[in-house]
């Protein structure tokens, strides 16, 4: 009864029996759902939402949020490019410039949202808008094509049947949970996140907590951004774009909690399966794209409803706070 | 007691921060040094492109700034309505966009007069917003989340049930009306903005209803001791927020000279950064409780001033939207390095 119990406690159990119910129902439907072809779409894309949804899950695990996730991807990408293109650098110094201004984007935010003690909401508006404009002033709105021949191939080549961006991304779904389960400044992340000031008291930095999940989260959306060049097989400056729904709703679908101290990885994955799952069906259906818009937003919406009625029931006063 | 804990939702962090930003309302009351900040911001940059940005004192230039800060003043003063919640409503283009896609097919396909069709905006914009309001209150999650979705979900609905297409054959009377030029400089559109202001303004320092949702957002919480319905105000900010935007909706489709539905980008998400900039510049609190109706107008002239004069310089369009960015950055970092030294100087007294 115990385990029984724990087991419904738990983010993942329903998320995976709806995965489950939806692809099996969804290949009685249209039988060709189950060909290689549609599962390495879903695949590909997995791989890629999954990278960014995580990075906004951070951020939501501490109560703060960042909007500018896809503007740091974006201007990430187009740095990308343009080393390889304009600078000529290798793969590799590209790769680790693209990391460090990633990461950089993430500080800058973090130690911004630290020392002005304002909601991080407002400080990522404004980086969203710094970091865009830098990305299409740089561009000038056109895309960097001079991407080299081993981005594209990582982007295209399948390793088996599995495309080989998930060597990238299956490592980092398993170090951020080993992060976030296991490690001392993972687990005082998620102490920060339910109560700062509980943990202030108990010796955790603030600020070192805001500028890590900040910064981790930029580096984050580092990684998605190059993802993406080596999928498109260009770096564009529109890269970003049409993440913050889908990143707000994979891990809030996967249980996090919006007021922080709580985040699923395994949960997050599952979200994005969820999320890509819909897509597909939709299209698969010919059904209008539209309605993947209406029903992201419904089950961002009842996922939320939900999460909050757990947290009730399993006894937690529900603390609201978003800074 | 149970229903006491019911408006915790959109109160901010207690502690230090309260006390800072009620210090700083309490001067800013005294010396207004926003509005005077900005005045002199606005005449110094106005002086700095007249004398390098060729064309900035044209006629036509003028004319198309005074249109800009009416739209975007509209938009910038909805938004300032449910700051006042301390919440915040991403949304606002979606709704904008969604209830002048319904001006325009009352005015089309059901062929109703102009008026009754605008009345059929704003108040389908007030039932948006007020839907918004509900599902925040009834569930007391935060906006930005309830908002998030439902911005999906209306922009969703609408381009599925309009399959896309807009309006564009609007009646002369209307399309006329968006290229009006008073005195050669003015548009109406600033007129209309300057209406909704002078509203606002009046419901905010003269009305029961308007000091009652100021002290709601204030502190929900004291609001609710005191006997007022919090909830329920909340949900008219909300829905006023809605209405202002489907105003703005269709001053812009006025503008266009048709109603499309990518007005505002997608999802209506163009409209975030100048719905913000005008109020946070004017001094409105991210918190809740402390509006400038006077200082969003006055924020918004600035942005406008300054996106038209960098456009003008020549420095590249999207360059602008950096600047517009560390604008943001700038003006919310002043204000709290103001509200520390308020609250350093209060303590000191």
């Amino acid at each position: 009864m115990n385990a029984f119990r724990r087991m419904l406690r738990s983010d993942s159990l329903g998320l995976a029996l709806v995965v489950l119910l939806g692809g099996a129902a969804l290949s009685i439907a249209r039988p060709e759902f189950l060909t290689a072809y549609n599962i390495d779409v879903i695949l590909v894309g997995f791989c890629l939402t999954v990278i960014y949804a995580l990075g906004q899950g951070v951020i939501i695990a501490i109560g703060h949020m960042n909007l500018a996730l896809g503007a740091t991807g974006c201007l990430v990408a187009v740095s990308f490019g343009g080393a390889m293109q304009v600078w000529g650098l290798p793969v590799w110094a590209a790769v680790i410039f693209g990391l460090l201004i990633g990461m950089f984007c993430g500080f800058v935010n973090g130690w911004l949202t630290h020392k002005s003690g304002l909601t991080s909401f407002i400080i990522t508006l404004a980086t969203m808008s710094i970091f865009k404009g830098i990305s299409l002033g740089i561009t000038e709105a056109q895309p960097f094509y001079g991407v080299a021949e081993s981005v594209k191939a990582f982007g295209s080549d399948r390793w088996g049947p599995l495309p080989e961006t998930l060597l990238v991304a299956l490592p980092i779904v398993i170090g951020l949970a080993v992060f976030l389960g296991r490690m001392i400044p993972g687990r005082q992340m998620l102490a920060f996140g339910g109560n700062p000031s509980a943990a202030e008291l108990s010796g955790i930095s603030r600020a070192r907590m805001v500028i890590l999940a900040h910064t981790l989260s930029g580096l984050l959306a580092a990684i998605a951004g190059m993802m993406s060049v080596a999928r498109l097989q260009l770096a564009s400056p529109a890269i970003g774009d049409e993440w913050l729904i889908a990143s707000f709703a994979a891990p809030v679908i996967g249980g996090a909690v919006l007021s922080g101290g709580h985040l699923s990885v395994l949960g997050t994955c599952l979200g994005v399966l969820i999320v890509s799952l819909i897509n597909q069906a939709l299209v698969m259906l010919a059904v209008d794209p539209f309605y993947v818009q209406v029903l992201l937003g419904a089950l961002i919406l009842g996922a939320v409803g939900l999460n909050r009625l757990r947290e009730s029931r399993m006894g937690n006063a529900p603390v609201l706070r978003l800074s | 007691m149970a229903a006491l804990n019911t408006v915790q939702t959109p109160s901010p962090r207690p502690g230090e921060r309260d006390a800072a930003s009620a210090a700083s309302r309490r001067l800013s009351g005294i010396f207004g040094s926003n509005l005077v900040g900005l005045l002199i911001a606005i005449a110094v940059f106005v002086l700095l492109f007249g004398f390098f940005a060729n064309g900035f004192l044209s006629k036509v230039n003028l004319y198309s700034i005074s249109r800009s800060i009416g739209i975007d003043g509209v938009i910038g003063l909805a938004m300032m309505t449910v700051l006042v919640t301390g919440g915040l409503n991403l949304g606002l283009g979606a709704i904008g966009v969604c209830s002048a896609m319904g001006v325009g097919w009352a005015l089309q396909s059901l062929g109703l007069p102009i008026a009754v069709s605008m009345i059929f905006g704003v108040l389908l914009g007030a039932a948006l917003g007020a839907v918004n309001g509900l599902i925040v209150v009834t569930t007391r999650l935060h906006s930005f989340v309830v908002t998030l979705a439902t911005m999906s979900i209306f922009f969703g609905t609408m381009i599925l049930l309009s399959g896309a297409n807009g309006f564009n054959a609007l009646p002369r009377v209307l399309t006329g009306f968006g290229r009006i030029r008073m005195y050669g400089v003015v548009s109406p559109l600033l007129l209309i903005m300057l209406l909704v202001a002078a509203l606002l303004f009046y419901l905010y320092r003269y009305t029961a209803l308007g000091r009652e949702m100021l002290a709601a957002g204030a502190n929900p919480f004291a609001a609710k001791l005191s006997g007022l319905p919090v909830e329920r105000l909340f949900v008219c900010c909300h829905a006023l927020c809605g209405g202002i935007g489907a105003i703005a909706g269709v001053m812009a489709s006025l503008r266009n000279g048709a109603i499309v539905p990518s007005m505002a980008g997608p999802l209506g998400a163009d409209w975030l950064l100048p719905a913000f900039l005008a109020p946070v510049l004017g001094g409105t609190l991210l918190t809740g409780g402390g509006v400038s109706v006077s200082g969003a107008v006055l924020g918004c002239v600035f942005v406008e001033i300054i996106t038209r004069g960098l456009y003008m310089l020549q420095i590249g369009e999207f360059w602008i939207q950096t600047a517009l960015g560390l604008v943001l950055l700038g003006a919310i970092l002043l204000e709290r390095g103001r509200a520390a030294m308020a609250l350093q100087r209060s303590i000191g007294r």
